[in-house]
């Protein structure tokens, strides 16, 4: 389980002043649950996403994995970044091993759950290429099948198909819950894209920028497995209507 | 596209003995190829030792650029306070002309092999460092995240994201040295040295035997070329993903 409490960030700005990225988040994500956060740019969710990674430390506030307090990575934590960021002188197999080789957690059977994986996300076959030798869409594959490797009980995403065409987005979001529900991991998941936080999520964290905050959080009632034919459902339009009216609500009251 | 460098070097040779010839160009001012292989083969096992002396400097120059550089380049990017530090030593040594510094080391050091191969080392280690610190800096900061998410410490970050990620500017580095390392040695040699190409040029001239010089000058060349040639040869072979990325740098 995921918990935030009264978490605050502020980095020094370039010229010495203090800027606030984050502040008041609150929030609890249980064990298995998918948590989307959407939100304009400069509204903190990268940020949001790097505390709970562990990778930046929290100005305010604390956040805790099941009931310890995140003050480094965890193990436990996976991260997926919006680029594949792929070893480019490693192949597929060594990439996808890497973080557990890296943690020395890994075992005689790590290449055989690795190769099992990358069956599973369509690429049987591929073990040997390299990085360069895939497409943008495998290529993100792989960089989930990395995280996914590590078992972890968190699975953090930062906008991971972000840079994907959008025909390729659709088919990787159903893969990936998939995967997803499988492994029984919390996940949060960063997006720009308001019906794929519906399609995707349990709740729909909505947040507004200057300094981020938490502005709403949407839940989705649709049952899984999910796919694109619920976008008719009108539950998923209640959601994204909800969504969408604070997102530019809020917009709209800051530009006035 | 692979024929077209022999096939400029053939031309510049077939130009040169043709234009020696059709000007009467006097041989001690500038020989023909024909004239300088011809000298140049009448006393081939002494032109055979000489160039094995200066390949042995040039060998053991380039090795000690690569064995000191690679960890003087971790050493330099891994804190900004050590690279403030090391980096205006560095200018230093390369602010000296090596030239005036090869009768000190010799005078410092004996007429022997030692000097001639610091000489060649202090002229080609320095590219090799600039290169190697740039690749390790240049690792993209989110693969430098991915390591951290996995809990690495800045050792491991070291040797298993910056180093593998350098290896291209290593290599970028090397070519340079390798080709440093040949005018290291002849530097060495032209001011203290009893045998090696450097000294076979400046008897050779003493003497006027233009011919013999210019057999130790094409010779030096062609040490360079095999020697960047063998460095581009271990990288294909060894890091096939590195060729490929830098034929990628131009391109982004």
């Amino acid at each position: 389980m995921i918990l935030l409490s009264g978490v605050g960030k502020t980095f020094r700005g370039r010229d010495g002043g203090e800027v606030q990225a984050l502040t008041g988040i609150d929030l609890r994500v249980a064990p298995g649950e998918f948590v989307a956060i959407v939100g304009a740019s400069g509204c903190g969710k990268s940020t949001l996403l790097r505390l709970v990674a562990g990778l930046v430390p929290v100005s305010l506030g604390r956040i805790e994995v099941d009931g310890s307090l995140v003050a480094d990575p965890r193990a436990d934590t996976a991260m997926v970044f919006q680029a594949p960021t792929l070893l480019p002188w490693a192949d597929v197999l060594r990439n996808v091993t890497f973080p557990l080789r890296l943690m020395g957690k890994a075992t005689r059977e790590t290449e055989d759950r690795a190769r099992a994986l990358l069956a599973k996300a369509g690429l049987a076959g591929f073990e040997t290429k390299l990085p360069r030798e895939l497409s943008g869409g495998m290529q993100q594959r792989v960089a989930i099948c990395r995280a996914l490797l590590q078992q972890p009980r968190v699975l953090l995403m930062d906008e991971p198909f972000g840079a994907l065409d959008a025909l390729t987005r659709e088919e990787m979001s159903l893969e990936l819950l998939r995967i997803w529900g499988e492994t029984g991991a919390a996940v949060l998941f960063v997006t720009h894209s308001i019906s794929e936080a519906v399609l995707l999520a349990d709740r729909v964290v909505v947040m507004s920028p200057r300094p981020g905050r938490i502005a709403d959080i949407v839940p989705v009632e649709l049952p899984r497995p999910r796919d694109f034919a619920q976008e008719a459902h009108p539950a998923f339009h209640a959601a994204a209507q909800r969504i969408r009216a604070t997102i530019y609500q809020r917009g709209a009251a800051h530009a006035a | 596209m692979r024929l077209s460098g022999p096939i400029a070097i053939v031309t510049l040779f077939l130009l040169w003995e043709g234009g020696v010839r059709a000007f009467g160009i006097p041989e001690f001012l500038l020989p023909a190829p024909s004239a300088i292989w011809t000298d140049a083969m009448r006393i081939w096992p002494t032109v055979l030792n000489h160039t094995l002396s200066t390949l042995q400097t040039v060998l053991l120059g380039f090795a000690a650029s690569v064995i000191i550089s690679l960890p003087l380049a971790m050493l330099i990017a891994s804190s900004p306070a050590i690279s403030a530090a090391i980096y205006p030593l560095l200018v230093i040594t390369q602010s000296i002309p090596k030239v005036a510094l090869a009768p000190i080391l010799i005078i410092a050091l004996g007429a022997n092999e030692l000097p001639r191969v610091i000489v060649t080392f202090l002229v080609a280690f320095f590219p090799l460092v600039v290169a190697s610190v740039a690749g390790l800096l240049a690792a993209p900061p989110e693969l430098i995240e991915l390591a951290r998410a996995c809990r690495a410490g800045r050792m491991q970050q070291m040797l298993r994201i910056r180093l593998p990620h350098a290896v291209p500017f290593v290599f970028g580095g090397l070519k340079v040295a390798a080709a440093l390392s040949v005018v290291g040695a002849v530097v060495a040699e032209f001011v203290g040295a009893d045998a090696g190409l450097g000294y076979l040029i400046q008897t050779s001239m003493a003497f006027f035997r233009t011919p013999l010089a210019f057999a130790a000058v094409v010779i030096l060349a062609m040490m360079g070329m095999a020697l960047f040639a063998i460095v581009g040869l271990i990288e294909r072979i060894l890091f096939p993903w590195s060729t490929s990325a830098q034929a990628n740098i131009p391109a982004a």
